[in-house]
């Protein structure tokens, strides 16, 4: 506060142009001040209700705009498609947000919505499913009423399912158009296996095979109060909307809870892999698995990989391959947890043909590093300061909030999390950061995937390079052996006879 | 609660009648302009406890360039973020030092280029002047003294330091844009941040320091390889709009052409800059949880010492010209099949714009027309969309389709001209225009309610001529008769006046070739059993065949009896003059064994 007021009283104003003395603006900003911000995270129990069948209500209101959203998250997911059926998960979602309900036809139903101006989706995930309704609050008894049909009894038109089926196959054809989504869903193959649900990708076959019957399983399977929760934000008053969930949703019959996603079995062998196409920058991957979300470490590995390649052009690896040497657009590194096994780390960057290997050495460059150098206080405490100053936003819409609340409920996540996660990150020391960079980095356990010509690729920078200590081959990795994945046929993703 | 005050919502419970009040949206930032001319919008809303948007905008963009220097906007854009002689060095005597023997070395090395290297170019030696692998020796040694002196640079650079100061003070989302018509700066920072944010924004305005051009040049190469040119559509997209835009300076792209980002000198950049980016250009834009008096006062103390050094930057001379003729473009790509038609619509602001976004939104969505007709009754798309884009100087209306299975581009082409004609002939529903008008007026309530929508909304319409259209907007919108519809429909969409793209798949044209399960699945049960082993046989005996000649006159004759052949049987007919025509390519190409599996 002292600062804006010196600020005020010397601000001289002369004809036509405005002076600011020398002396009130700092040289630098870290001689400003600030006034300390109070933010003490909200607790869930505060906006948790619940209904007579047991179904968590999480409400937060506010009356800014006439507009009323009402989520449905249910527990289930990708993860309970029989084997040879991926891609039912995904079509249960869409079959019911448009193949009309037992009020109404697909058509009928979705000029109903659209006249009412509501916005309503319906999508199924690899883990959960979710059923959104956004609408003028005017118009919500009507649109949940055919909302709640929809979602209880959707009527699966033959017809809607045969255009779907005919879009999604559009779709596998363009599989393999662009770099970036061949380098995710083949590393994602390395790293947890064909056939588990974090990769597992549809077939033409797969997509054929989907009948009514199988929508209809499946929706039962997940869409019942027995794996659901509620959130409700805009413009309403809580007892009411209580009062009104609890109506709207009476004789619904519940089942059993879905059982939890299964963890993967697929072990990977470490090593170079590339998947050939044609084009002038080329997709990389360097990774492995990493840890589980309350993994006891997991805020110290967070700090690690928010200074190794996490926080954009702060972190080292941006430094270093894109500010530095101007090798990439886009580089970093991301530490992905999950609740029930290990994540996946990894470090990525797109450079052109020539400069991949030398991007590529000076990533590991910075694997070496903060495995073997502490970090420096400097870059811990911004790391720290930003973690701390940004934590409120989790918190900053309404909808974000309870998202986090009905998540934690559902992944039983420790109590107190939120409360003592400032303190978490503050104690984090440099000592720690180098043990989680030597427990949680594996460099030499590590696949580097590369989408590209790779001829090109691993002959290196040579022809172009004017530093002869620049010059880089991909002969530099893992004794110069790589293992060619044979290019897929986008519609069945099976390797392609040569 | 001030909130209320400044964004005032009305809708009205009775349905049809949604569009008519809702249009009576009332966004009212509070505005304060400073001594230069710097204008501020500032907009306090609590909805978001802690959080500001803030961040400034310039109406220039890639339509400001000229040739030689396209891209020139978003390479400045990129350079802001690389400090002043306070941010980003430890030393900034040493680092100017560095800066004027690294622009002299940049100098040298693009006359060299401009000269020996686009000589050898136009020669025919090599293809591309400024790839370093075509380097002379003469320019691979400067390119290494470049090199070694930015080695030494980096020695007192403190890198991305600008980002590092904002990240470890709890900003997030640090970001900026450039447009054709307009470059936008904006980060989201804690409310207690405002100070900050104002001694960066305004030190950054008044002594930026251009620092690592050299490197960035290539980062914003890369950025071009990922945007475009490894895009399944990228290179053929910017081709086609150059050809549509004719003389308008929309007709290069906003990251400019791989010869000018190679090209530009320290000079052009910072003319650019200080033609552009007074602060009598600027409007600064700030949403969120904040005091506004305290705002004032922190812009006037910061943004206020700017001095403009400059008159204000003159209106844009070159204007758009008609189109006098159908213009047809078609290229092949590692991509979908896909065709666009479109057409010159209207600048932002122009009172037809409502009625072409109304038309785009009759179109759209499972109850458009689109969807109706050409995915559902037709099934001719897998996807179709129109859309209309309006810019600061000139608008395009266009229709996107994907085919599905047998239809091809020209099917969905001749549907998109039949749902013209019916736009032209027949007057839009009541009811369906109701709808449209409807859920636009929901959807602009719901581009109000977060801090950061509102932060662009205000912005870029403040560049375009003024904030206020975004309440005016909504009551042109809500104005709109089926009248307007049928007029705009018959008055722009015209034959002579637009231009279609075709783009296929690269190596599209081969046939997938059928297999012996395929003719299986084909046949009825009872004749499968009988039929599959002679064919089988028949194939075996092909095999043995080296002439090329009698095998093609095979093929006509089965083309001749084409129409004689039972309709379960056309399946193993085309089985067998697939086989055949493999079975002559091979003969041809010298692979013929006269056994199985001849290439090796």
């Amino acid at each position: 506060m002292n600062t804006l007021i010196s600020i005020t009283c010397a601000a001289i104003t002369l004809a036509g142009s405005t002076i600011a003395m020398a002396g009130d603006i700092p040289s630098h900003p870290r001689e400003l001040e600030f006034e300390a911000l109070d933010f003490v995270p909200p607790s869930a129990g505060e906006f948790r209700h619940e209904l007579s069948n047991g179904v968590p209500v999480y409400m937060a209101p506010s009356n800014e705009f006439p507009l009323v959203q009402i989520r449905f998250s249910f527990k289930g997911g990708g993860y309970l498609e029989p084997a040879d059926k991926a891609g039912l998960s995904a079509m249960t979602g869409q079959m019911i947000r448009t193949g009309g309900s037992s009020l109404m036809g697909p058509s009928e139903l979705d000029e109903e919505f659209d006249f009412l101006a509501a916005d309503v989706s319906v999508g199924v995930g690899a883990t959960s499913a979710s059923a959104r309704v956004d609408t003028l609050t005017s118009n919500l008894d009507r649109t949940f009423e055919l909302f709640m049909d929809m979602l209880r009894n959707p009527r699966f038109d033959e017809g809607r399912l045969e255009t779907l089926r005919g879009q999604a196959f559009e779709g596998l054809k363009a599989r393999d158009d662009n770099g970036l989504t061949i380098a995710l869903r083949e590393f994602n193959y390395l790293m947890w296996g064909e056939e588990h649900h974090e990769s597992r990708q549809p077939t033409r076959e797969s997509l054929e095979s989907i009948t009514v019957d199988d929508l209809r399983a499946f929706h039962e399977k997940i869409f019942h109060p027995g794996n659901l929760m509620i959130a409700v934000t805009g413009d309403f008053e809580e007892q009411e909307m209580l009062a009104f969930l609890e109506e709207q949703l009476s004789g619904w019959d519940s089942q059993p809870e879905a059982p939890d996603a299964p963890a993967p079995t697929h072990a990977f062998e470490p090593g170079v892999y590339y998947y050939e196409k044609d084009q002038p920058q080329v997709q990389v991957l360097v990774g492995h698995r990493s840890l589980t979300r309350d993994d006891p470490n997991a805020i110290e590995a967070d700090v690690m990989n928010q200074i190794l390649g996490g926080s954009g052009f702060t972190s080292r690896i941006t430094n270093s391959v894109r500010t530095r040497e101007g090798l990439a657009y886009t580089a970093g590194s991301f530490m992905q947890t999950r609740v029930d096994y290990p994540g996946i780390f990894a470090s990525y960057f797109f450079t052109k043909t020539p400069t991949t290997a030398l991007a590529t050495r000076l990533v590991f460059d910075e694997f070496d590093r903060i495995q073997m150098e502490p970090v420096t206080t400097d870059e811990l405490e911004t790391i720290q300061n930003n973690l701390i100053e940004t934590f409120p936003r989790n918190f900053e819409s309404k909808g974000a909030m309870l998202g986090i609340f009905m998540n934690d409920e559902r992944t039983d996540r420790p109590e107190g999390y939120w409360q003592s996660y400032r303190d978490k990150v503050r104690a984090v020391t440099p000592e720690m950061v180098q043990k989680a960079a030597n427990e949680y980095l594996h460099p030499d356990d590590a696949v580097i995937l590369v989408v590209g010509p790779w001829e090109e690729i691993k002959k290196g920078n040579a022809d172009s390079e004017a530093d002869p200590n620049r010059v880089s081959t991909m002969d530099e990795f893992f004794g110069g052996n790589a293992t060619q994945i044979p290019t897929r046929d986008p519609e069945s993703l099976k390797p392609i006879e040569e | 609660m001030r909130v209320k005050q400044a964004v005032t919502l009305a809708a009205s419970t009775a349905l049809a009648t949604i569009a008519g009040t809702a249009g009576a949206q009332n966004v009212q930032p509070i505005e304060y302009t400073l001594d230069n001319g710097m204008k501020f919008l500032l907009m306090p809303r609590d909805e978001q406890p802690n959080i500001i948007t803030a961040g400034w905008i310039t109406p220039a963009g890639s339509a400001n360039e000229r040739p030689g220097i396209t891209g020139i906007s978003h390479m400045l854009e990129h350079l802001l973020f690389k400090g002043t002689d306070s941010i980003g060095t430890s030393d900034s005597d040493q680092d100017d030092a560095y800066r004027d023997q690294l622009t002299e070395i940049r100098e040298k090395m693009r006359e060299y280029t401009l000269d020996v290297q686009y000589a050898r170019m136009y020669d025919g030696e090599i293809a591309n002047p400024w790839d370093p692998a075509n380097d002379t020796d003469e320019l691979r040694a400067m390119r290494a003294e470049m090199t070694a002196l930015q080695d030494k640079q980096a020695e007192i650079t403190i890198k991305n330091e600008f980002d590092s100061i904002y990240t470890g003070n709890g900003a997030s989302g640090m970001n900026a844009g450039t447009g054709n018509d307009f470059t936008v700066y904006y980060i989201n920072i804690p409310s207690n941040k405002l100070e900050l944010w104002s001694w960066m924004e305004s030190d950054r305005l008044l002594d930026p320091s251009f620092r690592e051009l050299d490197a960035e040049r290539f980062v914003v190469i890369e950025e071009r390889r990922q945007r475009l040119e490894a895009t399944a559509t990228g290179k053929l997209d910017e081709q086609f709009d150059s050809m549509f835009w004719v003389a308008s300076p929309y007709n290069w792209p906003v990251i400019g052409w791989m010869s000018d980002l190679m090209a530009y000198t320290e000079d052009e950049i910072k003319e650019y800059f200080e033609t552009h980016y007074q602060p009598a250009n600027l409007t600064g834009v700030i949403v969120g949880d904040f005091e506004v008096d305290e705002a004032k006062q922190l812009v006037d103390s910061y943004f206020g010492r700017i001095p403009n050094k400059r008159p204000k930057a003159a209106p844009l001379v070159t204007h758009s010209v008609p189109l006098l003729g159908e213009l047809r473009f078609s290229g092949e790509c590692d991509c979908q099949d896909q065709v666009e038609v479109r057409y010159r619509s209207v600048p932002f602001g122009h009172p037809d714009e409502a009625v072409f976004d109304i038309i785009a939104d009759l179109m759209n969505g499972r109850t458009g027309r689109l969807y109706k007709s050409l995915i559902e009754e037709d099934e001719i798309a897998a996807q179709a969309s129109a859309g209309n884009r309006a810019m600061r100087y000139a608008g395009m209306f266009s229709f996107n389709g994907l085919p599905k299975g047998d239809a091809d581009l020209a099917d969905l082409e001749a549907a998109w001209y039949e749902e013209l004609d019916k736009l032209k002939t027949e007057l839009v529903s009541e009811r369906e225009l109701q709808k449209v008008k409807n859920q636009k007026a929901a959807d602009n309530f719901r581009g109000l309610q977060d801090n950061s929508s509102l932060f662009f909304q205000l912005a870029i319409t403040e560049a375009y001529g003024g904030y206020d259209y975004l309440n005016e907007y909504p009551q042109r919108i809500a104005a709109v008769t089926p009248e307007d519809i049928q007029r705009v429909a018959q008055e722009y969409f015209e034959e002579h006046e637009r231009a279609v793209s075709y783009y296929t798949r690269r190596g599209g044209g081969e046939v997938e070739l059928l297999t012996i399960e395929d003719v299986r699945a084909s046949l009825p049960e009872e004749m499968a059993g009988m039929m599959i082993p002679q064919i089988e046989a028949e194939l075996a005996n092909l095999q043995q065949e080296t002439d090329a000649d009698a095998l093609r006159s095979q093929i006509e004759e089965m083309n001749s009896q084409s129409g004689m052949v039972p309709p379960q049987f056309a399946t193993a007919m085309e089985y067998i003059k697939q086989q055949i025509q493999v079975r002559i390519d091979e003969i041809e190409s010298g692979d013929a064994e006269g056994t199985e599996g001849g290439d090796q």
